[in-house]
């Protein structure tokens, strides 16, 4: 029987062709926007989550303001807490290095290679090996060094020359030269949107010290044994340190994006719903219109035995018809819209020489296209019932004297 | 007509009123109404325009409540019955043709004759029988069932409205003015039609304000101002089939 409805409710739409339609038009905009713009949003969102998260979560970085100073004190201080597995100071300056006839800026990082490869699980070495903390003139260099567009400018065992600022007396005197071997390259990494490890070298600590100049540590890197142990150990640290230190904890960076992140996602939702509202509206005034039009045919559906119930399915048989049309058109045309959008990037400045422009593809899940289609039924259901409700309890004899 | 038939009727009507209400504005559309219809009739009610013959065809037909009296449908009262009972029976013991035919344009004759039959859940294959059927029954072949009511002549049409009326095999036949919109012609084919199924055991109660239609069936009920007034053997000699 309900093929039959289904079959009955198709010719009724495909009378009123024209109106039909417009009001699938109508409703499938809803779908499209919440398919294109959540699954750009969450592919980008998921991508910035995953790479802070990549950062490690149980590493905090604790940076000095400028009228304080990190000693030795301040290491075996953070190093009593029994959450605290490790902690080792670092030193952070910028840098040019000549590639060619081209300049670019990179990033210095003085630090405890086994810490760095602990705190950042995801970093690894694509060519070369790791060289010992001893050795103070030898280098880690990001891949966005040693390559530009796949154009190799630096291998194995190369001398970078790299321009740094000259300290003196704990101040910026003028600038100097400096080379570091290539001892390895490291594989992409793809930013993680706080460091770059793709535009950064990275040397030993008392290659930072004696090569640089550096005497004042940049910070102190510090790894707990636990995730979950991140935060009372951070707040452990800002209690004692007050605000004569700035505490960085990755997790709580992730924390802090996916909470902005789902506030997008709500945005835009709440902007989706604004369409679905509207289409809730046209598919209202549709149907109103054709049960109007069609009163006396209801008249006579009635006097040969239909009953109530029966008029109202195949009346919102023909609403959810209209959105599961609807929502089809709009779920393909929000996907082919979300790899248009997608394929012009979106670029994160800050970071690195250039910023870093990101490429996705849109995080197109079942479970969004699920969502998506049954928001937009209940949108047929919504807008019909009323409609449908009017036209069952229309009685017969009223029906079928409608002119 | 056999005495064992006349005892229990199928449709019984008693003191029925019927007012409509339009604001402080009241119109008694019947009146005091006593009124049997046994199996197998074929009766008229006639009357002139507004005289409540369509308001007590609706009664007739399950369509409508009266406001005071009661309507027993084959012994059932039909006030105690809900409105899923009462559409059940319509669909099964009633079968309808209007004066304007209310053919459903979008559909074929075939879609349109098997309307009645969709609610009872019959199988395609079943209904595509029963449907060329009743088609056959009433005069038409197989060649109107893909064709739209808007390509037939207005005498078809109706008789694809009957055909619409008696696929489910109803006990009673209600037309209300079933010539109202078509030529002589056209007109004797649809009476002859409704005659045929009579004579098939159908029981038939057309509403007509044209004496050459009543005088067709058997028995005339005259209805004026809501209330029978007078009910008569009909004239065959004057009914629309015998005249030229």
């Amino acid at each position: 029987m309900l093929a039959d409805f289904l079959r009955l409710s198709l010719k009724a739409l495909s009378e009123r062709r024209a109106r039909a339609v417009l009001t699938i038009v109508g409703i499938a905009i809803g779908p499209l926007i919440l398919v294109m713009m959540s699954s750009v949003v969450g592919s980008y969102s998921e991508y910035i989550v995953e790479r802070i998260t990549s950062l490690g979560q149980n590493a905090i970085a604790i940076f000095p303001t400028e009228n304080y100073r990190l000693d030795a004190e301040d290491l075996n201080y953070i190093r009593t807490f029994d959450a605290v597995k490790r902690a080792e100071p670092f030193y952070n300056t910028q840098g040019i290095v000549k590639r060619g006839t081209e300049e670019t800026k990179v990033s210095i990082f003085a630090v405890d290679y086994n810490l760095l490869f602990e705190a950042i699980g995801s970093l690894e070495i694509g060519e070369g090996a790791i060289p010992p903390e001893t050795d103070t003139l030898s280098s880690i260099i990001g891949r966005k060094i040693a390559f530009k567009d796949d154009t190799r400018h630096f291998s194995l065992h190369d001398v970078l020359t790299v321009t740094v600022p000259k300290i003196e007396g704990g101040k910026i005197t003028g600038k100097k030269t400096v080379n570091v071997v290539v001892s390895a390259i490291l594989e992409e990494y793809g930013g993680a949107l706080i460091v770059d490890p793709d535009s950064t070298i990275f040397m030993s600590l008392e290659a930072g010290r004696r090569l640089l100049g550096l005497d004042k540590w940049s910070g102190v890197l510090v790894l707990a044994d636990n995730p979950a142990n991140v935060k009372p150990t951070v707040s452990a640290l800002r209690q004692y340190y007050e605000e004569k230190v700035q505490i960085i904890a990755f997790s709580s960076i992730a924390e802090a994006i996916s909470s902005v992140t789902s506030a997008i996602t709500f945005i835009n939702f709440s902007t989706s719903l604004s369409a679905f509202a509207v289409a809730v509206a046209g598919v209202a005034a549709t149907m109103i219109t054709s049960v109007m039009e069609r009163t006396r045919e209801i008249g006579v559906m009635k006097a040969i035995g239909y009953t109530n119930f029966q008029i109202l399915l195949m009346i919102l048989l023909e609403s959810i018809m209209m959105s599961l049309v609807g929502a089809t058109a709009g779920i393909s045309t929000g996907v082919v819209g979300a790899y248009i959008l997608s394929s012009r990037g979106f670029r994160i400045g800050g970071i690195g020489e250039s910023g870093i422009t990101l490429q996705l593809n849109p995080l197109i899940t079942p479970t969004l296209i699920i969502q998506t289609l049954a928001l937009t039924i209940l949108i047929g259901l919504a807008g019909g019932v009323l409609p449908a409700y009017r036209a069952s309890k229309i009685p017969p004899v009223v029906a079928l004297r409608y002119e | 007509m056999p005495e064992t038939k006349q005892k229990k009727p199928i449709i019984q009507l008693v003191d029925v009123y019927k007012e409509y209400r339009a604001g402080t504005i009241s119109t008694l559309a019947l009146k005091r109404v006593n009124f049997q219809i046994h199996r197998e009739q074929v009766i008229a009610i006639m009357g002139p325009s507004g005289s409540g013959k369509t308001t007590l065809l609706n009664m007739i037909g399950l369509l409508d409540r009266p406001t005071k009296g009661k309507i027993f449908f084959d012994g059932l009262d039909v006030l105690r019955l809900d409105d899923k009972t009462l559409a059940n029976l319509r669909n099964t013991k009633l079968g309808f043709v209007f004066q304007t035919f209310n053919l459903v344009n979008r559909l074929s004759v075939f879609e349109n004759v098997e309307l009645p039959l969709i609610p009872r859940g019959i199988p395609r294959g079943v209904r595509a029988k029963m449907v060329l059927d009743a088609i056959i029954k009433v005069g038409g072949d197989e060649s109107w069932l893909s064709k739209k009511p808007n390509q037939l002549s207005g005498g078809q049409q109706q008789r694809v409205a009957i055909a619409r009326a008696i696929v489910g095999k109803p006990v009673v036949l209600l037309a209300d003015e079933p010539t109202g919109n078509l030529d002589r012609a056209s007109a004797k084919v649809v009476v002859k039609t409704f005659l045929n199924l009579n004579k098939a055991g159908h029981t038939v109660v057309v509403v007509t304000h044209d004496p050459e239609v009543a005088n067709c069936m058997d028995k005339i009920y005259v209805i004026r101002d809501g209330e029978i007034i007078d009910e008569y053997s009909s004239n065959k000699a004057e009914s629309l089939i015998n005249k030229v």
